[in-house]
């Protein structure tokens, strides 16, 4: 307990003294949490409405539907004996109410100046057991005839009561609007649905619509028996394999987890997103940690004369960056809870306003189990590394000692590369560490492009697909998902460049740091500052080049296997990947340029001044 | 200035911050180095020796004061021009030996032949030839840290000759050599006369100054005395006798 308070006074103080450091780190950890925190908090946001609707409308607890295309007709003795097995049921022991059998007739609505494919649910004007629609608007069905639309129907339509709708072909005055939870919102749910009575249907069966099936809906004594109840009335969805009629069973709680699938999908590739960033994050405190280290090996030598432990060391890093940590949770899920309703409002399938859920101890344990898994990976290992040596080494020794020329560099040499570019060859393999972490956080990047650069082109041919028949409504609202995903896989791209970049900046710093002493060696010698410059970007280049080399493959790997869904097949130009190629390591230069300039604009005779 | 200056300095000033008020570390020195000659600069602790050295090699720029190398105008010079210029015309040593750790010996001995221009074939063979002569040809392959002390200054010197430089400037090079290392380290200033290379020496050690022609003594950033040593006249009788007058060092 001693020890942990000398830890928290000692990090304390750390935090006071390097407070650039610990923004960095806040601040990548931070967009890590974040991230994670609106995935978390946009996961489960339609539950709540989805449950008020639920309840308002007695809804069903076991829905069975049997279908069968419109356009044949099918085995209808089949049909029958499904029908007599789902009345049947109702009169299972655990079944206290029952809403149908409900038929369903096929056909087609005009929406947006297309036709889109329709369900028409035929009702007498009730009341009902299970699934009472909750009508927001004009009356439900009654004398008078008219048809109710499901409200995702009349929000594309922008139809309310008293105006009218074309099915058939044939106007039809809208009497109301209505919720249910029996179906997903369209138009990301298809087909379109409106309620009618027998005597609507029997004109609409004159113009064309066939029947397609039926929905039987139960409620049950125990809502969380729903399960079970369908386990044991499995044989109900046996039917004949010759036949096109499909029978089908469903809980409440199936349908729930269907009926929002496009936030689910976003949520998902967030939470995707901020695991590659979390990932990240671990390169960047990684890196923090060992430059510090690499700094410090003296003190901390200092520290273990005096009898500081090696475990002391460590604990007072990981205090300190858990403190940090500790801040990116609780902005990480701040932010969340902040943006999560507001991307869950754009989703077309909400039954009301979203809800971010209760932040649970599930959530918020994602959330922090990532930013410790960062800290615990960035720290721990190369701490330990810090501290490896022994005392007596520490105390009198500089940086490591170099390794032996690699033969990259022989190569170069041999090869009339110029000098300064020879001379960045021999140093770019001291810190293979630093090297291959800073080429992993660049690669994540990479990737990241590859795959946004491909979405983007399979996204710009799908918009110039024209839509199905019957489907146009709904693939727009697809389109919208497919945007918001597409902004979510380019902003995790950029997202991930920048703290590449961040990493590589960092690591540059670290590598002139390091390099001072020898870079002031050759400008007394007759190196120029440019061509200490270009060395040591040289040095740093070879991450970039390992980056680009992996980086472009994995990404072309990443997109093989999100292909072959629903989006059209595309191949990334080569043109596209060599420009990649190209720009990544000028960046890059750029970017480590920085600090290799900062250090040849400062004196040769300090950086000599005898050790 | 005469032909025979390779090294000028007039009026040299060089002043440092420290707690708040300036400091002259090098106070209006005026020098003279010529072709050939070895000049030993003596002086306490922090009487501004490096600095001139430092100024004097570019490595550090004056606040006042002219700098003239080989006959030109130098202390206005870029920090690229001055690069250049110290290619073919100076040489350094330092008492920490400052080779690259991270190149071998012929390496840093053949780098500043390689800066200059010249083919890796020649400078391989020049830095080669230094090595010999220096008796270090054996661990040309070996990086800094496999060599000891004695051969470290060996291969520093070596690369400070690479390009027959007009001069050599020499920070205690004999600050961190054992007695024996220092006495070859001597030994091969001492062919520098033969090669009409001047020398500029910053020591404290009155036995290595005494390899000099002329001894400046330096006391709070000036030269206070100039001596030209000869048979009869050693650094540290002169040392001794400035002591003598009042000053400490």
């Amino acid at each position: 307990m001693r020890s942990l308070r000398l830890a928290g006074r000692l990090a304390a103080r750390n935090l006071r003294r390097r407070p650039g450091q610990a923004l960095l780190l806040l601040l990548t950890l931070t967009v890590a949490t974040g991230v994670l925190g609106v995935a978390t908090s946009l996961l489960g946001s339609a539950d709540a409405p989805w449950d008020r609707v639920w309840r308002a409308t007695n809804g069903f607890h076991v829905s069975l539907t049997v279908y069968h295309p419109p356009d044949e007709p099918g085995d209808r003795a089949l049909v029958a004996e499904l029908r007599r097995r789902a009345t049947q049921l109702t009169g299972a022991p655990e079944v206290t109410g029952v809403g149908g059998p409900w038929t369903h007739l096929y056909g087609s609505i005009q929406v947006a100046g297309g036709g889109e494919d329709l369900t028409a649910e035929i009702r007498d004007p009730g009341p009902y057991q299970v699934d009472q629609p909750l009508v927001t608007a004009g009356s439900w069905l009654g004398d008078g005839g008219g048809v109710v639309l499901e409200s995702g129907l009349a929000a594309t339509l922008r139809a309310g009561p008293g105006d009218t709708v074309t099915i058939q072909g044939r106007p039809f005055p809208v009497r109301g609007v209505a919720m249910t939870t029996s179906r997903g919102r369209f138009p990301l749910s298809r087909p379109a649905q409106v309620w009618v009575t027998p005597a609507t249907a029997k004109v609409l069966r004159e113009l064309g619509m066939t029947e397609e099936g039926f929905e039987l809906q139960l409620r049950l004594a125990d809502p969380d028996a729903a399960a079970g109840f369908l386990a044991a009335h499995e044989a109900f969805q046996a039917t004949d394999q010759d036949s096109s009629v499909v029978s089908h069973m469903e809980t409440w709680r199936q349908r729930r987890a269907d009926s929002h699938s496009d936030l689910d999908i976003l949520a998902g590739t967030l939470l995707a997103a901020g695991t590659l960033i979390a990932i990240l994050t671990v390169a960047t405190a990684a890196v923090l940690i060992a430059g510090r280290m690499a700094a410090q090996v003296r003190q901390v030598g200092t520290l273990k004369a005096v009898g500081v432990t090696p475990r002391q060391v460590v604990l007072v890093l990981l205090v300190e960056h858990l403190a940090v940590a500790a801040v990116a949770i609780a902005l990480g899920l701040g932010i969340g809870r902040l943006l999560a309703p507001r991307i869950a409002a754009t989703s077309v399938t909400v039954l009301g306003t979203p809800e971010p859920p209760p932040l649970d101890w599930a959530r918020v344990g994602a959330v922090a189990a990532a930013a410790v898994a960062v800290v615990l990976l960035g720290t721990v290992r190369p701490a330990l590394r810090g501290i490896r040596h022994s005392t007596l080494r520490s105390l009198v020794a500089g940086p490591r000692p170099p390794r032996r020329p690699g033969r990259l560099a022989r190569l170069a040499a041999r090869a009339g590369v110029p000098l300064p570019g020879v001379l960045g060859m021999r140093s770019a393999w001291r810190r293979p560490g630093r090297l291959l972490t800073n080429a992993a956080g660049l690669l994540l990047g990479v990737a990241m492009v590859v795959v946004a650069m491909a979405l983007r082109d399979s996204l710009e041919l799908l918009d110039v697909t024209p839509p199905e028949p019957g489907h146009a409504a709904s693939d727009a609202a697809v389109t919208v998902l497919y945007d918001q995903i597409r902004a979510v896989i380019l902003g995790t791209a950029a997202l991930l460049l920048v703290l590449g970049t961040l990493n590589a900046f960092i690591v540059a710093t670290f590598a002139a740091r390091d390099a001072a002493r020898n870079q002031a060696i050759l400008r007394a010698v007759g190196a120029t500052p440019r061509q200490t410059v270009t060395a040591l970007i040289v040095s740093q280049l070879g991450a970039c080049a390992l980056a680009v080399v992996a980086g472009i493959p994995l990404g072309l790997g990443l997109w093989s296997l999100m292909d072959g869904g629903d989006l059209p097949p595309v191949t990334v130009p080569a043109a596209s990947l060599l420009l990649l190629a190209a720009a990544v390591p000028a960046v890059f230069a750029a970017i480590v340029g920085v600090p290799a300039v900062l250090l040849a604009r400062r004196p040769v005779a300090p950086a000599l001044a005898y050790e | 200035m005469s032909d025979g200056n390779v090294l000028q300095a007039r009026g040299l000033v060089r002043s440092y911050q420290a707690e708040g008020s300036p400091i002259r570390a090098v106070d209006g020195v005026d020098l003279v180095v010529e072709a050939g000659e070895t000049v030993s600069v003596m002086g306490p602790s922090g009487c501004g020796k490096s600095t001139l050295l430092h100024l004097l090699g570019g490595l550090e720029r004056p606040d006042a004061g002219e700098l003239y190398l080989d006959g030109q105008r130098v202390d206005g010079l870029s920090e690229t021009a001055w690069a250049v210029r110290r290619r073919s015309a100076l040489g350094f040593v330092f008492q920490a030996f400052h080779l690259v750790d991270e190149l071998t010996s012929v390496e840093n001995v053949e780098l500043p032949a390689l800066l200059l221009g010249r083919s890796r074939r020649e400078a391989r063979r020049r830095a080669m030839e230094l090595l010999e002569r220096l008796g270090v040809a054996g661990r040309a392959g070996h990086l800094p840290d496999r060599l000891s002390g004695g051969e470290r200054q060996r291969v520093a010197v070596a690369r400070a000759l690479v390009n027959d430089p007009l001069v050599v400037l020499a920070d205690e090079p004999t600050g961190n050599l054992d007695s024996r290392a220092t006495g070859e380290l001597l030994r091969l200033f001492a062919e520098l006369r033969e090669a009409r290379q001047a020398l500029l020496l910053v020591t404290h050690d009155a036995r290595v100054a005494s390899i000099a022609d002329r001894l400046l003594t330096m006391r709070d950033g000036a030269i206070v005395a100039q001596t030209r040593l000869g048979p009869g006249t050693s650094a540290a009788g002169v040392l001794a006798s400035l002591a003598e007058l009042g000053g400490d060092g």
